[in-house]
């Protein structure tokens, strides 16, 4: 038994070694490999941690939420496992246990912050017991690999009655996510934004869950954040809004982040208003298991994710900021937070089709374009396997947009001839890649 | 020249960026300077057929085509006057089942609207993929979308949208996809379609104009991208 573990141990540290030194990122091969020689693997690790484990679930944010979580709770001085990289699958949450582990099979970790996919909740959770489920939001995504939202939504109900005494925290803005906190009678406190930010106009954006996932009929809202966000109740059934226990307010989006919430006042550099919902699912989960949010505006202030959401780079004096937008409900928010920049801009965008995208890229349709038709956007050039469908997309916006198939290309080419402040957003597969692309260049000082 | 586009119920039946075929309707009757006017009808409204000219029905999940499906019943006959009459439509995924007869699922039988005489039954796996249909006497090139539906549909006798030349299409079997029947245009083919696909998108505008005004003909437009990108999918996948 003994011996197996070390070898396993042992296999997954030369596997990622020899991924890294080929420049792939191997995690989740890594993980398959221990759990192939030792299957117990996953259960013993996780069971060694001596505090708590967070399983940070939802759409969009969860690797941005998670990676803030570790970093808070390592500003507090624990040792923290944490999936950095996003590999969110089994493989991947067994990765981030066995790349920690000792050759002799121990691990020294005081908490772990694991995101999990949705859809491998279910074949995550017989392994690992989390006391906590951070639930950030559910939209739509990669309807040809999970079906629809309401596949996911049937699967996360499983997994959480396969732990009842998980406590859950969850968007209370989100009326799905508040359905499945009220439906699995976990013990449960909701995060959301009471006052109203935006002015309400109907933008014929998509929102999922129109509709009481209790009864059936139609939700009413008081106000929208953005999607299916806001203030809503049903008023067939009374579903409404839950008790909101981390109530952001007097929000500010000027030049940064900034807002209240409890006695504490919260800045961040970034932009996106979708941002304000990852803080403050870090701070419920640092309040709701005795920890103190004190140092997260320091851990914010410091916080550089390395992992291609909102990382920015300079390269020969231009500011790079690369994003991941990978369905319709972030790709708007990643518009949203581009646009909060007042200064001329040139944009990549880089879309692929590979599995772990989605096959299916229709849902290009769902997102709102017509934004970016702005003098402040100096050009949009267009990568990436479906390239042509992005530049298709943006036609009918009447958005022109050039087309160049190497990514690396497109990126020395509006550094060669932009103006200086680039942005490039990429979905899933292309995210890793272009990372590598813009650190190699902004080593290099972008000679190439 | 006007056209009025109806799009049914898109607060439920919106899955798989069927606005990008609403959106590309309306540009192509713009470019043209036909005027097009959208229409969204949501489940409590009324649906005045006669002040209609193309039709759009999309998919839903299988909780949201059955709350449509009940609605359905009560504007059966008008849209199948307006069927008969050669009003045109396009019917997406869902949709296309909501056409026939009914769509048998393992917890029972959704009733249809009966306006095209085909069925659908539930089978796995879920028919998930790229796909590329040929028709060559209606359609100069082909037509390329992604497929994603557990149903299986069959047409009997009726002229399919397309052959198959790659995917599974109608059912998996019998190398058809999709309907033709009068001006009605079923089919499993999302992406969205008709982006992708101008030659099938001009095809229910020149309809639609020859039915209100007797004359279909169109202005060409410059598809160079359009056509680029429907290669591309070609070439990718049908060697």
């Amino acid at each position: 038994m003994k011996i197996r573990r070390c070898a396993a141990i042992l296999a997954a540290r030369i596997l990622s070694f020899g991924c890294r030194i080929a420049g792939k990122q191997g995690v989740t091969m890594a993980g398959k490999l221990a759990m192939r020689i030792d299957p117990n693997i996953l259960k013993d690790l996780s069971a060694q941690v001596r505090g708590r484990i967070y399983m940070v679930c939802g759409t969009n944010g969860k690797t941005t939420t998670n990676n803030l979580l570790a970093s808070a709770l390592e500003a507090e001085g624990k040792k923290v496992i944490c999936n950095h990289t996003g590999s969110n699958m089994l493989m991947g949450v067994a990765a981030a246990f066995v790349l920690n582990a000792s050759l002799t099979g121990k691990i020294d970790a005081d908490e772990a912050c694991i995101e999990v996919d949705e859809a491998s909740t279910v074949k995550v959770l017989p392994y690992m017991k989390p006391d906590y489920m951070i639930l950030t939001n559910l939209f739509r995504d990669q309807l040809d690999r999970y079906g629809e939202i309401d596949i996911t939504m049937e699967l996360l109900e499983k997994a959480m009655a396969m732990a009842p005494d998980m406590k859950l925290i969850f968007n209370g803005d989100d009326s799905l996510s508040a359905y499945l906190a009220e439906k699995s009678g976990h013990a449960a406190a909701a995060f959301g934004i009471s006052e109203q930010v935006f002015d309400q106009k109907e933008t014929g954006e998509i929102r999922e869950g129109r509709f009481c996932k209790k009864c059936g009929g139609r939700l009413e809202y008081d106000f929208y954040h953005y999607s299916q966000m806001g203030v809503y109740h049903c008023p067939s059934c009374g579903f409404s809004r839950p008790k909101i226990l981390f109530d952001a307010r007097d929000i500010s989006m000027k030049g940064g982040l900034s807002f209240r919430v409890g006695k504490d006042l919260l800045t961040a550099d970034y932009r996106g208003f979708y941002n304000i919902y990852n803080i403050l699912a870090v701070y419920a989960a640092l309040c709701m298991s005795g920890h103190s949010p004190e140092k997260l505006n320091e851990v914010l202030k410091n916080y550089n994710p390395q992992n291609g959401r909102n990382e920015q780079f300079t390269i020969r004096g231009s500011k790079v900021l690369l994003n991941l937008a990978k369905n319709p409900a972030g790709f708007n928010q990643n518009i949203a937070a581009v646009m909060e920049d007042p200064d001329p801009k040139d944009l990549i965008i880089v879309i692929n089709d590979n599995a772990q995208d989605g096959k299916d890229i229709s849902w290009l349709w769902d997102v709102d374009f017509d934004a970016f038709s702005d003098p402040s956007i100096r050009s949009i050039t267009v990568s990436g396997i479906r390239g042509m469908d992005m530049r298709l997309r943006l036609k009918y916006v009447d958005i022109p947009a050039m087309l160049e198939m190497d990514v690396e290309k497109a990126i020395r080419d509006r550094l060669a001839d932009g103006c200086g402040n680039l942005y490039v957003l990429v979905n899933y597969t292309a995210l890793y890649s272009t990372h590598n692309i813009l650190a190699a260049m902004q080593k290099k000082g972008g000679t190439s | 020249m006007k056209l009025s586009i109806g799009h049914l119920y898109p607060e439920l039946l919106n899955l798989y960026g069927d606005r990008g075929n609403i959106a590309c309707m309306k540009k192509r009757c713009e470019w043209r300077g036909i005027e097009a006017q959208v229409t969204e009808f949501s489940l409590s409204d009324p649906v005045d057929f006669s002040k209609l000219d193309i039709v759009l029905l999309g998919g839903g999940s299988d909780r949201e085509q059955q709350i449509v499906c009940t609605r359905l019943q009560s504007i059966r006959e008008d849209m199948k006057a307006y069927v008969e009459d050669g009003g045109s439509v396009i019917a997406v995924c869902g949709g296309y089942q909501l056409l026939g007869h009914y769509y048998e699922t393992g917890d029972g039988k959704m009733e249809g609207l009966s306006l095209v005489d085909l069925y659908t039954v539930q089978d796995s796996p879920r028919l998930i993929s790229n796909i590329v249909l040929k028709n060559s006497s209606i359609f100069p090139y082909e037509i390329v979308g992604f497929e994603n539906h557990g149903g299986r549909t069959f047409i009997g006798e009726n002229k399919p949208f397309g052959e198959v030349v790659y995917g599974s299409g109608n059912n998996g079997k019998d190398g058809k996809e999709g309907i033709l029947y009068k001006n009605v245009v079923g089919t499993y083919l999302h992406g969205p379609l008709l982006p992708k696909n101008p030659h099938v998108c001009d095809y229910l505008l020149s309809n639609a104009l020859e039915r209100k005004y007797g004359k279909g003909e169109l202005s060409a437009l410059d598809d160079t991208q359009e056509i680029e990108a429907n290669r591309y999918i070609r070439d990718r996948f049908v060697k």
